[in-house]
């Protein structure tokens, strides 16, 4: 350099290959020979997936198997002659969810919580959207229509419910939930002695509603279930600590499907003949049951985690023993593991798919005997079951996206 | 406070306990609690076995294990242990167990080096591969396992029959009753094994050529190329114990039998098949529990800090060395647990075999209670899953320790 030149700016602009699009390129995908192979091999076989994928999306695939099936996917048999003569059951399915959607719309207004907003909207929305099927009316009724459409205006309801009466407490929105959850079943399952309700065996309902209905019961029981378990695992005193500890084992030991069937065989052996237990109720038990024998295990390893001086800080402060474990392991063990917990409530919402060993037709078994008793949609079995693998993937997707949202809010991780 | 003394005074001295009121007195809660929860129990237990026992006599149901020795009488659609129809249940339970015990080894093998390329490559600096491979985890982790099943099973019955299936330069066959390939026959039994020996003993070599060299190449600092000579070892010793054999015995250890199709309806007689049950079983287990493998191995790696993966840069060791030698060797601590219980659950979502048509524990079980007493053959099946679930803690927690003495040993 000589003392001509002028001086040199304190800041130079960075190089033109290292800001910008083309920056980001060589930064990620062309450092390097290998890299840069890796790019093109994996970047060819995904235009070639793209390229095919979407020609039989659009071109090859027969998406009329699904249309075929339609409201069974979501309701099973449920409104068909055999379950209730006549065929005017199809409002009880829909009124329940009306009134769930009209409970997401209380959580939204209590709240006040952007999560809960989003997933009111998109329950309520996606709802409404389905009353505008392309189906001609005498297959699609404009009165189921309109009970679809009815989902906005309940989402509404709930949130000025929850906004402007005294329901909008924490407490009271979860008795409505409850108390909704029992109208739900009561709904669907019919009372003899009012006029409109015919009872609907258990036998015919189907299709989504059984998946949902199974995993709401299942998530809400097995974590109380599966807090007691872990408490007694933890327990001092032997008696308890064994009878949970086998009690996890046992039910960790064995594959769901294989508890399921034995529970068709044995649950009639163990109770008195004509014991009012249906197969969607032992269903809902044994899946309870396994979810939270798996559940005791992640919130023990949550309380394994917790440092010991929490607890002993609480009892020096006089808490008794079950105000300590109430109010202070339990919470931060509890928040600690919640990824664990929602990937075991998104493993259980998948189980619920194994209901098909004991003959009920959830959604999955309601296209896989569909297919197998119409031979002529036996090519079109990978057009259903991409379809049914969406569905739940839109399901288990949703369940992450609100724990991730939850985690952040809680500061998981960062605390 | 003045008041307590007092009350306690006036207590009749068998409501107290050490001076303390029973209700208020902590070792008596709990042995109440204890003494409870076990005569609860006990009593539950005790009605359950009762009620069973009234239901087999009122109702006239099989119980008791004397059908293990009746013949079974029905077929098993996939063994790997020579199985007639005439053999007992209890032999056909045993091939049943084999069954579940050969897919869910081979799945778990297989799953955990898929899972360890996908956990490598969405850690990986090129974008592409990271996406390609997060897309991969968050489908495959969030569909139902029945569902991929189903998929690959319907799949595969769409398939041309034996006679019109693809064909791959004559070795292989794919057709909708599943993959033939080549097969190493043994010509004799004898020469077969002695091999097979000869293989393990050159296996130990070659482990042992490594290890020398790596330790050379640590003390001198000069490059030994301990894995290149480690696998020029168990070559050299494979294939002098093969030219050994062939002179000794006058014929090869082992003969390839190359898959053809026989007579009019191109039975394929040869070679090894695959059925499609096996083919579609593991095919969709090794793909979902590969999902969950992948982030287990993406935790493990991010699990160790980035210190070290530089300070190995900075020493001069290639990025293939660096995650071979430096990385994974500490991941593995964190890795091997969750994978352990992965292991667990393959081998239990084997039990769906039934679903596509392979014969599996749980798939023999429940045809088994048409004809045999149920509680029974779900007692048998129980301790067979649970003897399962016990090997897979038992070798997965031998290598822990062992990866956990090495990793200190070489520190």
């Amino acid at each position: 350099m000589t003392a001509n030149a002028a001086p040199a700016p304190d800041h130079m602009p960075p190089p033109r290959s290292e800001v910008g699009v083309i920056g980001w390129l060589s930064k990620n995908l062309f450092s390097g020979w290998f890299n840069t192979i890796l790019t093109l091999i994996s970047g060819a076989g995904i235009a070639l997936a793209l390229i095919f994928g979407l020609i039989w999306v659009f071109r090859d695939a027969e998406w009329g198997v699904i249309a075929q099936l339609g409201g069974r996917f979501i309701i099973g048999q449920y409104n068909t002659d055999l379950a209730c003569p006549g065929n005017n059951c199809f409002w009880r399915p829909q009124a329940s969810l009306l009134l769930v959607v009209a409970l997401l719309g209380m959580v939204w207004g209590m709240t006040r919580d952007d999560v809960a907003r989003n997933v009111a909207i998109v329950v309520g929305v996606a709802a409404a959207a389905f009353a505008f099927l392309p189906y001609g009316f005498d297959k699609m009724g404009i009165d189921v229509r309109l009970l679809l459409l009815a989902n906005l205006p309940a989402l509404a309801i709930g949130w000025a419910l929850a906004r402007y009466t005294p329901l909008g407490t924490g407490m009271r929105v979860g008795i409505a939930g409850v108390v909704i959850f029992i109208l739900t079943l009561l709904l669907l399952r019919g009372v003899s002695w009012l006029p409109g309700m015919q009872p609907v065996s258990v036998i015919y309902w189907g299709g989504l509603m059984i998946n949902l209905i199974l995993a709401v019961a299942g998530i809400t029981l097995s974590l109380p279930i599966g807090i007691a378990l872990a408490l007694g695992r933890r327990s001092r005193l032997p008696v308890v600590k064994v009878l949970c500890v086998g009690f996890i084992e046992i039910f960790r030991g064995v594959p769901l499907i294989t508890l399921l069937f034995m529970s068709q065989v044995l649950i009639p052996l163990v109770f008195p003949e004509n014991f009012p237990l249906n197969s969607l109720a032992r269903a809902g038990i044994i899946i309870t049951l396994f979810s939270a024998a798996y559940m005791a295990e992640n919130i023990r390893g949550g309380l394994q985690a917790l440092h010991p001086g929490q607890a002993e800080a609480a009892r020096a402060l006089g808490l008794a023993g079950w105000q300590t474990i109430l109010f202070i392991s339990l919470p931060q063990a509890i928040r600690n593991v919640i990824p664990a917990i929602v990937g075991q409530f998104i493993g259980l919402f998948k189980d619920t798919s194994l209901v098909y060993i004991i003959a009920m037709l959830d959604i999955v078994e309601t296209g896989r005997t569909f297919i197998l008793g119409n031979p002529e949609f036996l090519a079109n079995a990978r057009e259903m079951f991409v379809f049914l693998a969406v569905v739940f993937w839109i399901f288990t997707y949703g369940m992450s996206y609100i724990s991730g949202r939850i985690e952040d809010k809680m500061g998981v991780g960062r605390r | 406070m003045a008041q307590a003394p007092a009350s306690r005074r006036q207590l009749p001295r068998f409501l107290t306990y050490h001076g303390i009121p029973l209700w208020r007195n902590i070792v008596i809660i709990q042995w109440t609690a204890q003494i409870v929860s076990a005569v609860v129990v006990v009593a539950l237990v005790a009605w359950f076995f009762t009620n069973i026992g009234n239901a087999i006599q009122e109702r006239d149901i099989p119980y008791g294990f004397s059908f293990l020795s009746r013949e079974y009488q029905t077929p098993i659609g996939e063994h790997f242990i020579p199985y007639e129809s005439s053999d007992t249940f209890l032999y056909a339970l045993g091939v049943a167990f084999t069954n579940t015990l050969i897919v869910s080894v081979a799945g778990v093998v297989l799953a955990t080096l898929l899972g360890i390329f996908i956990g490598v490559a969405r850690l990986s600096n090129n974008w592409l591969v990271a996406k390609l491979a997060t897309v991969y985890i968050e489908f495959f982790r969030n569909v139902p396992l029945l569902v991929q099943l189903l998929f690959w099973f319907f799949i595969f019955l769409t398939l041309p029959p034996v006679r019109e299936g693809y064909v791959i330069s004559g070795l292989f066959y794919i057709n909708n009753g599943g993959l033939s390939m080549p097969w190493p026959i043994p010509s004799n039994i004898g020469l077969g094994l002695a091999w097979v020996g000869i293989a393990i003993v050159g296996l130990i070599a070659g482990m042992l050529v490594d290890k020398r060299l790596t330790a050379r190449e640590t003390l001198t600092g000069k490059p030994a190329y301990p894995f290149i000579s480690g696998i020029a070892a168990v070559a050299a010793v494979w294939l002098v114990g093969w030219i050994l054999l062939t002179l000794i015995g006058g014929d090869s250890p082992f003969n390839v039998s190359v898959p053809e199709p026989q007579g009019r309806f191109g039975r394929i007689e040869g070679g090894f098949t695959a059925r499609a049950g096996l083919l579609i079983l593991l095919l969709g287990l090794v793909i979902y529990t590969s999902a969950f493998i992948g982030e287990i191995v993406r935790a493990g790696i991010q699990s160790v800090g980035r210190g070290q993966t530089e300070a190995a840069r900075a020493l001069g060791l290639s990025p293939m060395d660096t995650l071979r030698r430096v990385i994974f060797p500490q991941a593995l601590r964190v890795i091997i647990p969750p994978l352990i219980s992965q292991c667990l659950n393959l081998t239990k979502n084997s039990s769906l075999g039934g679903a596509v048509g392979y014969t599996d524990l749980t798939n023999v079980a429940v045809t088994m209670t048409q004809t045999a007493p149920a509680v029974s053959i779900f007692m048998l099946i129980m301790a067979g899953y649970l003897a399962m679930s016990l090997a897979w803690s038992l070798v997965g927690n031998i290598y822990n320790r062992a990866i956990q003495f090495g990793g200190r040993s070489r520190l």
